[in-house]
């Protein structure tokens, strides 16, 4: 009982909490992204992410603790630990790095069809529309196979991280789609 | 969770398959806890792993909260199966505070006078958590809350049961033999889970320990990163030990003596017993290590030997025992001897004590010349180059090298520990001389403790090959009934078989894994070859080839017609290049034998231009080797040059002679 009234609550006051997993291949930008949501106006230099980086966003009154766990192919397995509690799954892709795109469609259902993900939303970002050659939002839904997804809620942003184009708008995205928390 | 206590027939879908096989074990409708349901979850632990375990251990401790006694003392019965089958991801669950504080959340502030079953229960658990896992595990740091929570409770006025140890055992790590990749995978095991518990945590704390184990786990941070074939070789080491105790206690036992049951002989018995088809698995999971492979079988069969002969003992029937071919690798026939003469390689001693080898008479001299043949080995160096001159200079950092590669040289734990000791206190380059390969002596751990992964060893110092501690002395009693039909240029002296050895070893820096397989192999059929032939079947003079890769050395090997005692042999080492490219800093050193002297002229040069033939040359003299024996002598190389621009080193052992 006294959970659902806070729940309730939270609702109500805006206290919106979610836990939010960014995975991706490696150079894809994820941790441009992490550092462009905590410091709107700064730029973004980022080095690839041995580990991961963790921050809190506090947007539209929904706290994202956005958790960017590093890319490189010795790492991935390791992405496993990072399941569990995840609420919204950001996948990242480089939209200019069409020849790695198989490799990024393979690693992303890899993930959600991790039992301990099924339940989250997945928002992938089209990311570096900014370069020549890039793929569409489109075209990169296609390429990643999510039509063929059932029961998942999944939505494609275009984005550009080094400006911080579009990251706002996936935020939303998420935060408007959130069911509840999963707390037990 | 007001639902807790209502059970059986609507499976709620919101569960997960764990919660319900939780559920259904903790069902009062069980009596007594069912064992198989308890099997189940701990199953479903095991196979889903990740956050598996914390839920579990959420889920069972709320059952062991419940107001009906008989489940919680089935939610007992569970966790204890929990914990005794899920290793250590589970024992990281029961150690958080978390489920300490909930496990006895039930316990009044003062303890009752008489405990219930339940809270008994629980204070048995508790102590015997801490009596095993929290003092014996790999990972005991990670349990330190059940140890708190043991003494709050006896601060408290708890007190706490007796644990029977027998029951409590299970928790201990079992000192069972282990393969490397075993020990790989529980790491990496134990590594998962506690980075999936540091990332629930989410304290900056535990996440910058998180952050520092991905990178562990990663491969990016590699310097503490243990060499898993290295422990396996230390472990079959140790049973080896235990092998060679007991051989040499059933030795020592006199017709008539009793073997005690309960004693120290049953437990190295079943020690071995149990190593037994662990070390037939090691054989499989590195086959494709030839050399290992065969020292395993080596070791497999040894172990099994000893426990024969010490099931005839325990029958009584002592003469079958003694029928038994005795010794077991490491020693000679089990009668008692120093360490440094059953171990011993390398020794500045030139004569070796006798070897009390009287079981087999024939194979004693063998044994003890061959002995004599790999004692006192010292690297001598003359190069042009100014630095050279003195070879015990060179000796601190470079007599450890080459032991790597030679088999019967590297495992010599107890004199090579005093020979090394002496030479690094004369230089002082110590910490350049790791020993590469990691010889299962506690000198040698601990070197590699001081400096873990230095580099990676390069590929002939394979561990395993230090296991047969000593066999190419005294190696299976067992005449291996291969041929010994005597092999092309090799005549069948008692060292032919040495010869062979030899010639099938080219280029031991080529193929670091055939020379050592041969050693051992020869070494069998070596120590019992008798027919001793005129040594004036060999010629005087002979020409072979060394080494032949980027850069091809021979050997131009005669007996002086007018040495003054005849027993000199003077050597060329021929250099030539056989790459297109130019070749430098050619640096070539040589040992032999302490009981010879050797005597370098210095290199007639240090550069060979692209594929010139006998570029280099440099004379060698051997001295103290009697006509006859000239096929037996051992020499190795080590030889170090720069080509574009790469500096490469290479060493082997140079081939039989071939001559008188």
């Amino acid at each position: 009982m006294g959970g659902s009234v806070s729940k309730i609550m939270g609702k109500i006051f805006g206290t919106k909490e979610m836990r939010i997993l960014m995975l991706g291949l490696d150079a894809a930008g994820k941790t441009t992204i992490l550092y462009k949501l905590k410091l709107t106006n700064q730029d973004v230099t980022t080095i690839p992410t041995v580990g991961f980086n963790v921050e809190s966003v506090t947007y539209k009154n929904v706290k994202f603790n956005v958790w960017d766990v590093g890319g490189q192919d010795k790492i991935r397995p390791l992405w496993r630990h990072y399941y569990s509690g995840t609420q919204g799954l950001i996948f990242v892709v480089d939209s200019s790095d069409t020849q790695r795109m198989d490799e990024a469609r393979s690693e992303l259902h890899k993930i959600i069809n991790d039992r301990e993900m099924k339940d989250a939303l997945l928002l992938v970002f089209a990311n570096k529309q900014d370069i020549q050659g890039h793929l569409s939002p489109e075209e990169v839904t296609n390429a990643l196979q999510l039509t063929k997804l059932k029961d998942k809620l999944w939505y494609v942003a275009p984005s550009v991280a080094t400006e911080g184009t579009g990251i706002f708008e996936g935020l939303a995205w998420l935060s408007n789609n959130v069911k509840t928390p999963p707390q037990k | 969770m007001a639902a807790r206590d209502r059970f059986g027939a609507y499976a709620d879908p919101s569960l997960s398959l764990l919660q319900r096989a939780i559920r259904n074990a903790c069902d009062p409708q069980n009596y007594e806890p069912n064992l198989a349901l308890n099997l189940e979850v701990a199953d479903l632990i095991n196979t889903k792993k990740g956050n598996a375990p914390r839920e579990a251990a959420i889920e069972i401790v709320h059952f062991i909260n419940a107001r009906n006694q008989n489940i919680s003392i089935l939610a007992l019965a569970l966790l204890d199966i929990c914990v005794k089958n899920c290793g250590y991801p589970f024992h990281l669950q029961i150690s958080t505070k978390e489920f300490l504080n909930e496990l006895v959340r039930r316990f009044p502030e003062r303890p009752p006078i008489r405990p219930s079953r339940v809270q008994h229960r629980i204070l048995e658990s508790i102590e015997e958590w801490r009596q095993t896992i929290c003092q014996t595990s790999r990972y005991k740091e990670d349990l330190g809350f059940i140890r708190d929570m043991h003494r709050l409770l006896l601060y408290k006025g708890y007190s706490f049961p007796e644990v029977r140890h027998e029951d409590a055992a299970v928790l201990n790590p079992s000192d069972n033999l282990r393969s490397a990749e075993e020990m790989e995978e529980e790491d990496r095991e134990a590594q998962s889970a506690k980075l999936q518990e540091l990332i629930r945590r989410g304290t900056p704390a535990d996440l910058q320990e998180a952050n520092r184990l991905m990178k562990v786990m990663a491969g990016y941070d590699n310097r503490h990163k243990t060499d898993y074939r290295a422990k396996a070789a230390e472990e079959v080491a140790k049973v080896q030990q235990k092998a060679k105790i007991l051989e040499e206690m059933l030795q020592s036992q006199k017709p008539g003596d009793k073997l005690e049951d309960g004693d120290v002989f049953e437990e190295l018995a079943g020690a071995l017993r149990s190593a037994h088809p662990k070390i037939q698995k090691m054989c499989e999971e590195e086959s494709d290590d030839p050399e290992a492979v065969h020292k395993l079988l080596e070791i497999n069969d040894s172990i099994h030997r000893t426990i024969e002969r010490y099931k005839l003992m325990k029958k009584g029937d002592f003469d079958g025992a003694t029928r038994i071919p005795k010794g077991t690798l490491g020693t000679t026939t089990g009668v008692s001897k120093n360490a440094n003469n059953e171990l011993s390689l390398i020794d500045f001693d030139p004569e070796p004590s006798s070897n009390g080898n009287s079981n087999e008479g024939a194979a004693a001299p063998a044994v003890s010349s061959l002995e004599n043949d790999l004692l006192g080995l010292s690297f001598q160096d003359r190069v042009p180059a100014p630095s050279g001159g003195i070879s015990l200079g060179m000796g601190a950092s470079q007599v450890t090298e080459p032991i790597s590669f030679t088999p019967s040289v590297q495992q010599t734990p107890a004199a090579f520990r005093s020979s090394y000791d002496a030479l690094a206190s004369l230089n002082p380059s110590r910490p350049t001389s790791k020993p590469s390969t990691p010889v299962p002596s506690l000198f040698q751990q601990q070197q590699q403790q001081q400096q873990p992964a230095t580099a990676t060893p390069p590929p002939p110092t394979d561990p395993f090959a230090a296991l047969v501690s000593a066999s190419p002395r005294v190696a299976s009693p067992f005449t291996p009934s291969v041929s010994q039909s005597p092999r092309p240029g090799a005549v069948s002296t008692s060292l032919l078989d040495l010869g062979g050895l030899l010639d099938s070893a080219p280029a031991p820096a080529a193929q670091p894994a055939a020379a050592p397989v041969t050693t051992t192999v020869e070494d069998d059929e070596w120590s019992f070859a008798s027919s001793l032939p005129e040594a004036s079947a060999l010629p005087r003079q002979n020409k072979m080839q060394v080494l032949n890769s980027s850069l091809r050395i021979d050997f131009a090997v005669r007996r002086p017609p007018n040495a003054p005692n005849g027993r000199q042999i003077h050597i060329v080492a021929i250099f030539s290049n056989t790459t297109s490219q130019a070749l430098s800093e050619l640096h070539f050193q040589v040992a032999v034998e302490k009981a010879y002297s050797l005597q370098l002229r210095p290199q007639s040069g240090r550069d060979i231009a692209p594929l010139q033939q006998n570029g280099v040359q440099q004379e060698m003299l051997l001295d103290g080797i009697d006509s006859g024996k000239g096929n037996s002598v051992k020499i190795r190389f080590r030889v170090s040059y720069k080509i574009d621009g790469q500096i490469k080193e290479e060493q082997g052992m140079v081939p039989a002679l071939g001559i008188q």
